[in-house]
């Protein structure tokens, strides 16, 4: 017989830490907590920020222990009888708990070549039986004494959409009563405790330093090359990211894929000196003296969804300002004039409304009781002084948004082609039309607008409150575009 | 099934003050009802024999004048806007099919770009799902059908399943889901919902909203692109959105995800709603559609002011649509209804309207004698017999009055079409060799107003002949005479060069003589320019001594300016005689093809429900018209109850005392001392106008104090 205990393949662990630099010890210590002749573990959490490699790791590991029985070329006697067998579930596949426990079962059933059709699961009790029917199945099909063990991965755990409350601590307590079996969490930061149960092994993934960073990115081949050879590009490539990495990914996208990303896109802005053939590669700090701005311009950390947008990195301002405009010519004139008003409604406190927008002889303002309407109260006096502005958006009644609309259309702009006085009688001619209320439709439903209250709410309840979705300077460009200055509205 | 049970429980409760509701049945349908399943075999016959009978008599067009029109006269009526209306809908379908076109395209370029560049890098790992996001312009509505062209084409040009979500369709990620398997796989819609199961591949049991499913059919089809297009990405929860992308991108390894994205507003501020790693886990291109108002530009030319338009709106008329464009809805559709409303009413209620030239169609059945009637009693008749009478025609005048054949006659020379062609020729010309664009919708209200010659088009190019130089000017003839040869393809004008031929020989005659002065100029290497040009640009480069600088220069105005600015003087004459045309009101039957009446139009396009109750809730007497109320505003208590509470309302604050207003009522409805109603009529007449108004959704319960109402809608918004 073999020996009880046996730590893993040297060879295969070697070859793993050379294809994933810097993950030594977390590749070793997987391996070990995994493989049977080691130190299996019933449970393990691998924890870790984005983009650390534990998903990958944990899958490459699994699958070269799993590999080793089957391929049967592993000169180890002791492994010859192992049969590790794993399946992956990932969370953000899976919508709702249900889903999970039948995802769970179906990738189990794969993995262990199940023959039969595996029944419904609906809820962890249910899990818990089908899993063990299967494990006890499978021990049962193969009794030649070999040791077997089951591997459950769980991908993003934490994450998990509509996950029923006792779902991490069961997962955990599967084990328990599953004989053979190892579930493994991979989490990105675990509170503590939280599968209620002592003594579970954490393998912390940390996020890689800048040496690390370095060492990783430079096994990636940057196209174009320069010209000279693969030598100088290697060579300008490592300097370059290093550069990248202590002016912009320091700060922001520190994860290896967000700075490869950064890299990428920028490399052949960067070369582009030396294919002009204006520079050589060799006195690096002149490359990055004539880049400059390349390093100074932190625009290309920020994800555009347009893929060609960085080309015109420079004009940037410009192009929101067009786009800004844009709204502003593309919508119709009510809607503009709406969209204004609405602005309004929603950052003037109703009791201002008088004083701004009622016509000057009825603007006077009433007072309760003696005159004490403007005297205030200690305390609150404070809390007001914060500007309207910064206070976010309050919501406000349709009813209140028509009037400031009438109020302040008769101050906009008419249309090119019309007159003045044909534009005052055509706003009164539109009270209580469709077209109107068909316009605030419009722009609830391209969200410029924000209906509250959630979708069951009456849209026909004249108490229904809206919000507006636009800040101050689309705000002020749609108003000009009408004709309307919004802070001559603006109370504060 | 429902009403047959209520019968069952009417028949065995008669008493039917037990009733909480009634249920009207007409009598007629009532005697039936017992023998259903007879009456369905009836009604299939029945229906049968009434279509036969539509279709003899055809009586879909009212008859008008006075009900005298023969049949044979309204069903040619209802033919001709057929075949009018057919042939624009036409029209319009193509230019809106070429429109998307490119953009279609495009898409579908990129979409293939994605599945190519997929199968290159099979072995790498996708980082990012490729995204399109198409920017539509504000217009909701006409995104539906750029999504049904889009995805009609994507199917057929694309390997692999084209699935369109709209915002309205569904709310949450499951139903989503289910919705995009569903259609991808092209599956029957299932009526309930989760329990649902689909057997996958190895007989395992699916949920299904399973990406699996989708896998297992990407895989069996090999397909190579699934497309999910979001046809109002705005109205879409974002969270719902993000959700989505973060799940489509852990599958993109496996099932090759294209994503298309309707913008309405901005990319910016689509972007700006996405969360970053959403927005991460895409790479997009950006695709613009051509906006509405420059398609309805187009659609305009074509069906309004082309060649061959049947009918022709008013420009009063065309005033306001183009106002509605841009007040209110920019859509192409809208624009569409208007007209073939326009089509519609012209057809429906004008019995001259058979007289209508419509392409292709046969000439009118013989008119009868009260169509003559109705041409004598047109405007247009009457201004043509009273130019005859100034003229001095009177055999002619009295001709057309009194016989029927001189004026059949008259009628068919005016019908020739040559006065509108000619309308539009000229307007073409304009377009052409105007200096700067020119908007063809001002374009055609200005011809049509019969104001071109006064109008900025004609004077501008006047103004810029005069300041050109012989170079120029020669260019300028030449596009002169390319319109008149080429015509116009938008406008569906074929050129005209021997109709017009005493123009076209003037202008080219001009451009001769033009291009020989340029000759001679590049000679003797001296430029030639009009005095205009000369006392331009002397008034451009004089600073200080204006009147100076001017008599010097026109001192030195050789022999060849001075030809040059009689050619000038000739060509400027020439072109204000041309652009002076006679305004279409006054052609003789203008009635007949120009479609001028505002009101069926403004009844129904602009409706202003909310202004109509508040009306008919303040003044009842204006719906009511009853002998009891008086035409002055105000209270009074022969009103009904629910005006007079209105009226009331309308005095009050924003909180209401209920008692108070029930006390107003009471007195108003009683009439103070005289007690003309019991206080228990009149409480009951309360409640059911408060109801009414509560129904209205003009009150509702307070909750800031007791036994108060808060008022919920304020008059004249």
């Amino acid at each position: 017989m073999s020996t009880f205990f046996n730590l893993p393949n040297e060879l295969m662990l070697n070859a793993l830490c050379s294809r994933f630099p810097c993950r030594d010890q977390q590749i070793r210590s997987l391996a070990t907590l995994i493989s049977i002749r080691s130190a299996p573990c019933r449970n393990i959490v691998l924890h870790g920020l984005e983009a650390t490699g534990k998903t990958s790791i944990t899958k490459v590991v699994l699958d070269e222990l799993s590999k080793k029985q089957t391929n049967g070329h592993v000169n180890n006697n002791a492994a010859d009888d192992d049969d590790i067998r794993y399946a992956v579930i990932k969370s953000a596949e899976c919508i709702g708990g249900r889903h999970l426990f039948e995802q769970t079962i179906g990738a189990v059933a794969t993995a262990i070549d199940w023959p039969e059709s595996v029944g419904r699961c609906e809820n962890l009790a249910q899990l818990l039986v089908q899993l063990s029917k299967l494990v006890e199945g499978r021990s049962g099909s193969s009794h030649n004494g070999r040791q077997q063990r089951l591997a459950i991965v769980f991908d993003g755990i934490d994450r998990q959409r509509d996950a029923p409350p006792t779902l991490l601590p069961a997962l955990a307590r599967l084990t328990e009563i599953i004989p053979n079996l190892t579930t493994i969490f991979i989490v990105t930061s675990p509170r503590p405790n939280f599968l209620h149960l002592p003594g579970v092994p954490h393998i912390e993934f940390p996020t890689y330093t800048k040496p690390e960073l370095i060492q990783i990115i430079s096994l990636t081949t940057p196209s174009p090359p320069v010209p000279q050879g693969t030598k100088e590009t290697k060579e300008v490539w490592t300097r370059y990211c290093s550069a990248i990495w202590d002016s912009l990914s320091k700060h922001s996208g520190r994860d290896i894929l967000s700075f490869r990303a950064v890299c990428l896109r920028l490399w052949p802005r960067f070369i582009r000196p030396i294919l002009d053939g204006q520079l050589n590669p060799s006195p690096f700090s002149r490359l990055l003296v004539a880049n400059r701005s390349l390093f100074q311009n932190d625009s290309v950390l920020v994800p555009s969804l347009v893929s060609n947008a960085p080309h015109s990195s420079s004009l940037v301002p410009q192009t929101q300002q067009s786009n800004l405009q844009g709204i502003a010519t593309q919508l119709p004139h009510i809607s503009r004039l709406l969209l204004v008003a609405s602005y309004l409604a929603s950052y003037n406190p109703p009791r201002t409304d008088s004083t701004f927008f009622m016509k000057a002889a009825l603007a006077k303002r009433r007072k309760k009781g003696g005159g004490t309407a403007l005297s205030r109260k200690p305390g609150i006096g404070k809390s007001r002084k914060i500007a309207r502005k910064l206070l976010g958006p309050q919501a406000f009644v349709l009813e209140r948004m028509l009037a400031i609309f009438y109020a302040i259309g008769e101050d906009a702009d008419s249309l090119p082609g019309q007159g003045k006085k044909s534009k005052r009688k055509e706003l009164r001619n539109l009270s209580g039309s469709a077209d109107v209320l068909m316009a605030v439709a419009t722009l609830v439903s391209l969200r410029l607008l924000i209906r509250m209250g959630g979708p069951n709410q009456d849209v026909l309840d004249a108490a229904t409150k809206y919000r507006i979705a636009i800040g101050w300077e689309v705000a002020r460009g749609v108003a000009r575009s009408v004709g309307v200055e919004v802070e001559d509205y603006l109370a504060d | 099934m429902s009403d047959h049970e209520e019968e069952n429980s009417q028949a065995s409760y008669h008493d039917t003050d037990n009733q909480a509701a009634y249920v009207y049945h007409p009598s007629n349908i009532a005697d039936e009802e017992p023998t259903r399943p007879m009456k369905r075999r009836k009604l299939g016959k029945q229906k049968a024999a009434l279509d036969q009978l539509q279709s003899s008599t055809t009586s879909k067009f009212e008859a008008l004048l006075n009900g005298k029109e023969s049949v044979e006269c309204i069903q040619f009526r209802y033919e001709l806007y057929e075949r009018a209306w057919f042939h624009t809908e036409a029209q319009i379908q193509t230019i809106l099919d070429e429109a998307n076109e490119d953009t279609l395209k495009d898409v579908t370029a990129f979409v293939q770009d994605s599945m190519q560049e997929r199968s290159n890098q099979t072995n790498r790992e996708t980082e990012t799902i490729p995204a399109g996001f198409i920017v539509t312009g504000p217009n909701i509505a006409s995104q539906g059908f750029l999504f049904e062209q889009l995805s009609g084409h994507l199917r057929a040009e694309v390997n692999g399943p084209v699935v369109a979500l709209r915002s309205g369709d569904d709310s949450n990620l499951k139903a989503i889901l289910k919705k995009v398997i569903r259609d991808a796989t092209n599956q029957k819609t299932s009526l309930d919902g989760d329990d649902e199961f689909t057997t996958g591949p190895g007989g395992r049991k699916l949920l299904n909203y399973d990406l699996e499913i989708l896998h297992g059919f990407v895989r069996a089809q090999g397909s190579q692109a699934v497309v999910v297009a979001f046809q109002d990405s705005e109205a879409f929860d974002t969270s719902l959105i993000a959700e989505l992308i973060a799940l489509v991108s852990s599958w993109r390894d496996r099932i090759p995800f294209v994503l298309l994205f309707g913008i309405a507003t901005s990319l910016d501020l689509f972007q700006e709603r996405l969360p970053r790693i959403a927005t991460r886990s895409l790479h997009g291109t950006r695709f613009d559609v051509e906006q509405t108002s420059s398609l309805v530009e187009r659609i305009f030319k074509k069906v309004l002011a082309g060649s061959h338009a049947p009918l022709r709106l008013s420009t009063t008329l065309v005033a306001s649509l183009v106002e509605r464009q841009q007040e209110h809805a920019q859509s192409v559709q809208a624009f569409t209804a208007a007209l073939k409303y326009a089509y519609m009413c012209h057809f429906f209620a004008n019995a001259l309207s058979m007289l209508t030239p419509v392409l292709g169609a046969s000439p009118p059945y013989a008119l009868q004698s009260e169509h003559y009637e109705a041409v004598r009693m047109l405007p247009s008749f009457k201004a043509l017999v009273k130019r005859l009478i100034e003229t001095q025609d009177f055999s002619r005048a009295n001709g057309l009055l009194e016989d029927d054949t001189i004026l059949l006659d008259e009628i068919q020379s005016s019908l020739s079409n040559s006065p509108v062609l000619h309308l539009l020729r000229v307007a073409h010309v304009v377009a052409s060799s105007s200096p700067g664009p020119v908007s063809s919708i001002d374009l055609y209200m200005a011809t049509f107003d019969g104001t071109l010659s006064e109008s900025d088009f004609a004077s501008r190019i006047l103004e810029s002949t005069k300041r050109m130089t012989p170079d120029e000017l020669d260019s300028f003839l030449q596009q002169i005479c390319d319109a008149i040869q080429n015509g116009s393809l938008d406008m569906d004008l074929d050129g005209w060069a021997e109709e017009d031929s005493n123009f076209l020989e003037e202008v080219t005659s001009l451009q001769s003589q033009v291009s020989n002065l340029a000759d001679q100029a590049s000679k003797s290497g001296k430029p030639v320019r009009s005095s205009y040009a000369i006392r331009n640009q002397g008034l451009r480069t004089t600073v200080i001594a204006q009147r100076v600088q001017l008599s010097y220069e026109e001192s030195t105005l050789t022999e060849q300016d001075k030809q040059f600015t009689t050619l000038v003087d000739k060509l400027n004459a020439r072109l204000k005689e041309y652009f002076s045309v006679e305004s279409p009101k006054d052609i003789f039957l203008h009635e007949v093809w120009l479609y001028d009446s505002m009101l069926p139009y403004r009844d129904v396009f602009t409706p202003a429900p909310r202004a109509r109750i508040e009306r008919a809730l303040f003044a009842p007497y204006d719906y009511l018209k009853c002998d009891c109320c008086e035409s002055v505003e105000g209270l009074s208590s022969t009103h009904p109850a629910t005006a007079i509470l209105y009226q009331m309302y309308l005095e009050t604050g924003s909180l209401i005392n209920i008692f108070d207003l029930w006390s107003a009522f009471f007195e108003m409805v009683s009439g103070g001392e005289e007690q003309k109603i019991d206080e228990r009529d009149a409480l009951v007449l309360f409640y059911r106008a408060l109801a009414d108004l509560k129904s209205l959704g003009m009150i509702k319960q307070s909750k800031k104090k007791a036994d108060h109402l808060a008022k919920t809608a304020w008059k004249g918004l």
